[in-house]
C-alpha cells in the first residue's frame, strides 16, 4: 500500500502515539535477553532485540488461558478480546504466526485465538540484531511474508514504514507521517533483500530432502543417541513460535460451586503429553525420552508440511537457546540426521 | 465431518460445550454406567455411528466417549446414549450424575464408520470389552436397517460374564436371526455355559469369510493384533478392515495436539481409521 | 456442602509448613467456609480421636516409633495428604541419609550427640510407613498448590491432577530468562513443577525442593551443572542431596 519515513528521533514519538489509542506491546529488555511486554515506558523499546524468549504468539494464545468460568452449573466464556498493537515482530514470527493462524482456523476454528489475533494489529521489524543461533535465513524460504498489517524497516537515518493492509493504514492514518521518498523506500528494500545474509546459522539441506530423510530415519537408532541428554522439560517446545499443543484442567475457586477451565501450553517433550487414558487404564504411546524427542523432530520437518506449505520451523533459535542440554537445535539434528 | 463447526460448542466457540440431560443412569456393571442422554435448549445431537463426544462435568473435566446408541434410536427418541466406565477424576464425576443432572458436551466430534460403504456388503464386528459400546452404534444401525446389509457376524469378548455389557441386548441377539451372534469370556463363573478363551477363538467357528466383509474391530490395544492376523487367514484385505482407536484427547478438534499418532490426529483423522491408512504408523497399535 | 473435618500432624520437620499455613491470609480465610479444623498445633489445643476427613502430616519419618502413630492417623482419615517436602521425600532431612548416624550426630548435637532420643533411622517420607493419598509438594509446601489441591479434594476428586513435568515447563510459562543464561546453575530440569518456578523468577536457582520428576535425567544434569553451571564434578555430583537426597541413584 504505502510506505512512510520516521526519523531516528522520531521512533519513540511514534510508538507514543499508537500508545495514546491502544496497549502496545513490544520487545523490551529482561535480564540478558528480551521479551514481549506491553509498553509502560516508550523508552523502553528495543528494536535492536536479537530475539524475544517467548514468541509473540502468546499475545493471541497466553501460556494460560482461561476458556470457561463456571458457577452452579453454568458456564460462561472468557473470550475477551482487547485491541493491541504488536510492535517489532522479526519477519520469521510473522510466518510462525501465519501458520498458528491456519492451525487455529483449519476445520474447527478456535475463537479463543481468532478473538485475539483479529484485533491485533502486527507491525513487524526487520532484524537489527540476528539471535546467534539463528537459522531464518535457510528455512521456511518459500513461505510468503503474509499476515502483519505493516512493517518498519531500518535504514541508514531512521526507518521506514510500510503499510500494507487497511488495518494497518487506519491506525496510522491520523499520525501526520511523511512520505517516504524513492530513495529511501529503496534503501529499505536493500535492506530487507539481504536481511537472510545476516542470518549467523545456515542449515544446508533443503526441505523436501530434509522431510524425506527425518521420516525415513523413524526407526534409526540415532534418537536415541541424539536424545540421551533430554530432561523432557518441554522447554524446546514452549519456546517455539509454530508449536501450538495446550492441556485443558478444570480448577475450583474458593467458593461453593464456582471454578473455570483453563487452558496451558503443553509440549509433546513432557512424559505426560502422550499418557492415554483408553477407557479402562492408560499407557505411554511414547514412553521413552527418545520416541518424543523424534516426534518433535517428525512435527517440525515432515508431519505439518503439507499442510502447512513448509516445515513447521521457522528458523528463530529460541529452542537451540532454551535447551539446557543442548540437544534440540534443529541445525545440529537434521545435520546429523542428514549425515547419518 | 468438519462441516458442523458452530455445532460442536456454544456460541461458535468450540471449546465451551453444550448442556445435555441425564434421562436415565444405570449402573450395568461394577465399574460401568449406561446413561440415555437428551440434549437441552432444543440442540440437534446428529451424529454418525463411531462418532464422538467430549463429555464432562463443570469442574472436573472432560472426556471422550463413543456414542452407544444408533442415529436411528435418536431420530426417533431425542435421547442418545454413552456408557462411562469409573477410572479417574472426570469418569468418577460423570457415573455419579443422576437422573435431571446436566452433563457438559461437545461434539459429534470426529469421523465415524463410512455407513454408505458398508451397505450392501457383509459385515463382521469384532468388540473386546467395552469396545462393545462404540460398535454397539454401529450394530444396533445395522439391525434397525437389517436390509441394507448382507451377513452380519457380531463377536464379543469380555474378561468375565460379570463383566458383559449391555446384557439386554446380549439376550436378544443370542436368539437374533438377523445377527450371527457369538461371544466367548476369557474367565467364566460358575453360571457360564458359554465358551471360554480368547476372542480369536471365535474365527474357528467360522467355515468362511468372504474376504469383501467390512471388519471393525475395537477393544483393547492388545486385541487388534490377533484379530487382524486371524482376518489375514480369510484373507480379508486391510482396506476392509476399520478399527476404532479412542485414544486420549483434549480438544477434540484438532488442536491440542495430544491425540497425534504420528502425523494423525485421532480425533479428527479417526477415531475410526482404515487398517491401511494406519498400519504402518509405529504408534498407532 | 457439608464441612470437611481437617487435621494437621507433625512428626520430624520444621514446622515451617504449619507456620506457613497460618501466613496465607485471605484464601486460608475462605477456604475455612468449607473447612472444620479440628487438630492444629500450631494455632490450637483441642485435638481429637474421632475420624477425620483430610489429615495433614507435616515431618518425615525417621523413627521407627513414630509408624504407631502414623497408623493410627491413618485409619481414622478418609484421605491423607504429606503436607511439605518432609512428609512427601524426606525432604532436607534425608540429606544425612548417605551419612553414618554418629558422624551427623556429633556434626548437629556435639556433646549432647548419645542422648538416646536422637537416635534415628534414615529419614524418609510417610509413604514409607503408610498409605499416603497425595502430596503437596515443597519447602515449605506450596500455598497455591495447597488451595488447588484442598479444593478439589472438597469436590470429592481422589485423583487430583498435580503436573508431573519439570520446573523448566514453568519457568518457561512465565517467561523467566533462564539461570543458565544468566551464568548460573540450577537444579530446575530435574525438579518436580507446580511451585510455579518462584525461585527463578526471583533470581535465584531451584533447589529442587519439592522433589525429581520420575526418571529425572540425573546423569545429565551433572553434566549441565559442570558445562553450563561452572562447578566442579564433585560439587555437582553433591548437588542434588540436599533436596533430593531419597532420589538419587545412590539414594
Ligand atoms: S530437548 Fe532440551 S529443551 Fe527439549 S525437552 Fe529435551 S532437554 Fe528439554
Ligand atoms: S523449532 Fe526451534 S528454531 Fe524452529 S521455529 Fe521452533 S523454536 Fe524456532
Ligand atoms: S512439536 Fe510437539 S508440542 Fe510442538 S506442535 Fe508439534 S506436537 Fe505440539
Ligand atoms: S532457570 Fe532453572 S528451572 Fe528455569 S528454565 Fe532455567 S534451568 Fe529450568
Ligand atoms: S523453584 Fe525449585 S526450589 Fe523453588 S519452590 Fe520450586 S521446586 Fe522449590
Ligand atoms: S484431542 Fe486435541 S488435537 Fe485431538
Amino acid at each position: 500500500m504505502s510506505g512512510y519515513y520516521i526519523p531516528s528521533e522520531g521512533l519513540q514519538s511514534f510508538a507514543q502515539s499508537l500508545m495514546a489509542k491502544m496497549p502496545v506491546v513490544a520487545p523490551v529488555a529482561k535480564g540478558k535477553r528480551f521479551i514481549f511486554d506491553q509498553l509502560g515506558d516508550v523508552a523502553e523499546l528495543r528494536l535492536d532485540y536479537d530475539t524475544t524468549v517467548l514468541p509473540p504468539k502468546k499475545v493471541f494464545f497466553p501460556p494460560k488461558q482461561d476458556l470457561l468460568e463456571f458457577d452452579e452449573g453454568k458456564a460462561t466464556s472468557c473470550l475477551d478480546p482487547q485491541a493491541k498493537v504488536l510492535l517489532g515482530v522479526h519477519p520469521y514470527d510473522i510466518k510462525a504466526i501465519s501458520m498458528t493462524d491456519k492451525l487455529f482456523s483449519d476445520n474447527y476454528a478456535d475463537s479463543n485465538y481468532l478473538a485475539n489475533r483479529e484485533v491485533a494489529v502486527i507491525i513487524g521489524s526487520n532484524v537489527q540484531t540476528p539471535y546467534e543461533r539463528a537459522f531464518y535465513g535457510s528455512i521456511a524460504q518459500d513461505l510468503e511474508l503474509v499476515g502483519h498489517d505493516a512493517f518498519l524497516t531500518k535504514i541508514s537515518d531512521g526507518y521506514v514504514l510500510d503499510v500494507v493492509t487497511e488495518k494497518g493504514e487506519k491506525l496510522i492514518a491520523d499520525l501526520g507521517l511523511a512520505d517516504a521518498s524513492a530513495e529511501q523506500t529503496s534503501e529499505a528494500e536493500g535492506v530487507n533483500a539481504k536481511a537472510d545474509e545476516d542470518c549467523p546459522v545456515k542449515l544446508p539441506f533443503a526441505a523436501g530432502d530434509v522431510s524425506e530423510k527425518v521420516r525415513n530415519s523413524f526407526k534409526s537408532e540415532i534418537w536415541d543417541e541424539l536424545s540421551k541428554d533430554c530432561f523432557s522439560c518441554g522447554s524446546c517446545n514452549l519456546v517455539c513460535p509454530t508449536c501450538y499443543c495446550f492441556d485443558v484442567q478444570d480448577e475450583w475457586g474458593l467458593g461453593a460451586s464456582n471454578g473455570k477451565r483453563y487452558r496451558r501450553w503443553d509440549g509433546c517433550l513432557s512424559s505426560e503429553f502422550s499418557e492415554v487414558s483408553v477407557q479402562g487404564g492408560s499407557e505411554n504411546f511414547r514412553e521413552n525420552r527418545a520416541e518424543r524427542y523424534r516426534h518433535r523432530f517428525m512435527r517440525k520437518t515432515a508431519y505439518l508440511n503439507d499442510k502447512l506449505g513448509a516445515p513447521a520451523c521457522v528458523g528463530c533459535g529460541r529452542c537451540a537457546g532454551a535447551c539446557t542440554a543442548d540437544i534440540a537445535d534443529p541445525v545440529n539434528t537434521i545435520t546429523r540426521i542428514m549425515e547419518s | 465431518m468438519c462441516d458442523g463447526n458452530n455445532n460442536v460448542g456454544q456460541d461458535g466457540n468450540i471449546l465451551l460445550p453444550k448442556e445435555v440431560e441425564v434421562v436415565e443412569a444405570k449402573k450395568v456393571t461394577a465399574s460401568e454406567t449406561h446413561f440415555v442422554l437428551k440434549m437441552k435448549n432444543g440442540d440437534a445431537m446428529d451424529y454418525k455411528p463411531g462418532q464422538i463426544v467430549e463429555a464432562g462435568v463443570l469442574g472436573y473435566g472432560e472426556v471422550p466417549l463413543g456414542f452407544a446408541s444408533s442415529p436411528t434410536q435418536t431420530e426417533k427418541t431425542g435421547t442418545f446414549d454413552l456408557v462411562v466406565r469409573e477410572v479417574g477424576k472426570v469418569t468418577k464425576a460423570l457415573v455419579s450424575l443422576q437422573p435431571g443432572d446436566t452433563m457438559t458436551m461437545r461434539g459429534p466430534l470426529g469421523n465415524g464408520f463410512p455407513v454408505e460403504e458398508f451397505e450392501g456388503n457383509d459385515v463382521l464386528i469384532v468388540a473386546g470389552g467395552i469396545g462393545l459400546c462404540p460398535t454397539r452404534s454401529m450394530i444396533k444401525y445395522i439391525l434397525d436397517k437389517r436390509d441394507d446389509f448382507k451377513k452380519f457376524t457380531l463377536f464379543f469378548g469380555s474378561r468375565t460374564p460379570a463383566e458383559q455389557l449391555f446384557v439386554e441386548d446380549l439376550d436378544v441377539w443370542r436368539g437374533a436371526e438377523d445377527v450371527d451372534y457369538k461371544e466367548i469370556v476369557d474367565n467364566a463363573d460358575e453360571n457360564w455355559k458359554g465358551k471360554v478363551g480368547v476372542i480369536t477363538q471365535l474365527f474357528k467357528e467360522l467355515d468362511e469369510l468372504n474376504p469383501e466383509t467390512k471388519v471393525i474391530i475395537c477393544g483393547p490395544p492388545i486385541m487388534y493384533k490377533f484379530v487382524i492376523a486371524e482376518l489375514k487367514g480369510f484373507d480379508v484385505p486391510d482396506e476392509n478392515i476399520f478399527v476404532d482407536l479412542e485414544r486420549r484427547m483434549k480438544c477434540g478438534v484438532g488442536k491440542c495436539g495430544h491425540c497425534q499418532i504420528n502425523d494423525k490426529y485421532v480425533c479428527m483423522d479417526g477415531p475410526v481409521f482404515r487398517f491401511s491408512e494406519i498400519k504402518d504408523l509405529e504408534e498407532a497399535i | 456442602m457439608a464441612k470437611v473435618r481437617c487435621a494437621w500432624f507433625d512428626f520430624t520437620s520444621c514446622e515451617g509448613c504449619q507456620i506457613e499455613m497460618t501466613n496465607f491470609g485471605a484464601p486460608f480465610l475462605q477456604l475455612l467456609d468449607h473447612v472444620e479444623i479440628v487438630e492444629f498445633r500450631e494455632v490450637m489445643k483441642e485435638t481429637t480421636d474421632e475420624p477425620i476427613d483430610i489429615a495433614f502430616i507435616e515431618g518425615s519419618f525417621s523413627r521407627e516409633e513414630d509408624r504407631a502413630r502414623l497408623e493410627s492417623i491413618r485409619e481414622r482419615a478418609g484421605v491423607v495428604i504429606a503436607f511439605g517436602a518432609c512428609a512427601a521425600t524426606g525432604g532436607i532431612n534425608a540429606l544425612k541419609n548417605h551419612m553414618d548416624m554418629d558422624d551427623y550426630k556429633k556434626c548437629v548435637y556435639g556433646d549432647d550427640s548419645n542422648m538416646p532420643h536422637l537416635d534415628t533411622q534414615k529419614a524418609m517420607p510417610i509413604s514409607a510407613a503408610i498409605k499416603v493419598d497425595m502430596a503437596i509438594n515443597g519447602c515449605p509446601m506450596s500455598r497455591d498448590e495447597f488451595v488447588r489441591i484442598v479444593t478439589q479434594v472438597i469436590h470429592g476428586t481422589e485423583k487430583v491432577y498435580v503436573p508431573s513435568y519439570p520446573v523448566c515447563v514453568e519457568c518457561k510459562l512465565r517467561e523467566t530468562v533462564c539461570r543458565y543464561e544468566e551464568g548460573d546453575h540450577c537444579l530446575g530440569p530435574i525438579a518436580l513443577a507446580g511451585c510455579g518456578a518462584p525461585c527463578p523468577a526471583d533470581g535465584i536457582p531451584c533447589e529442587a525442593c519439592r522433589g525429581m520428576v520420575v526418571d529425572a535425567n540425573q546423569e545429565s544434569m551433572e553434566k549441565v551443572l559442570q558445562e553450563n553451571g561452572g562447578m566442579s564434578e564433585k560439587r555437582a555430583k553433591d548437588k542434588s542431596r540436599m533436596f533430593t537426597a531419597n532420589f538419587r541413584s545412590d539414594a
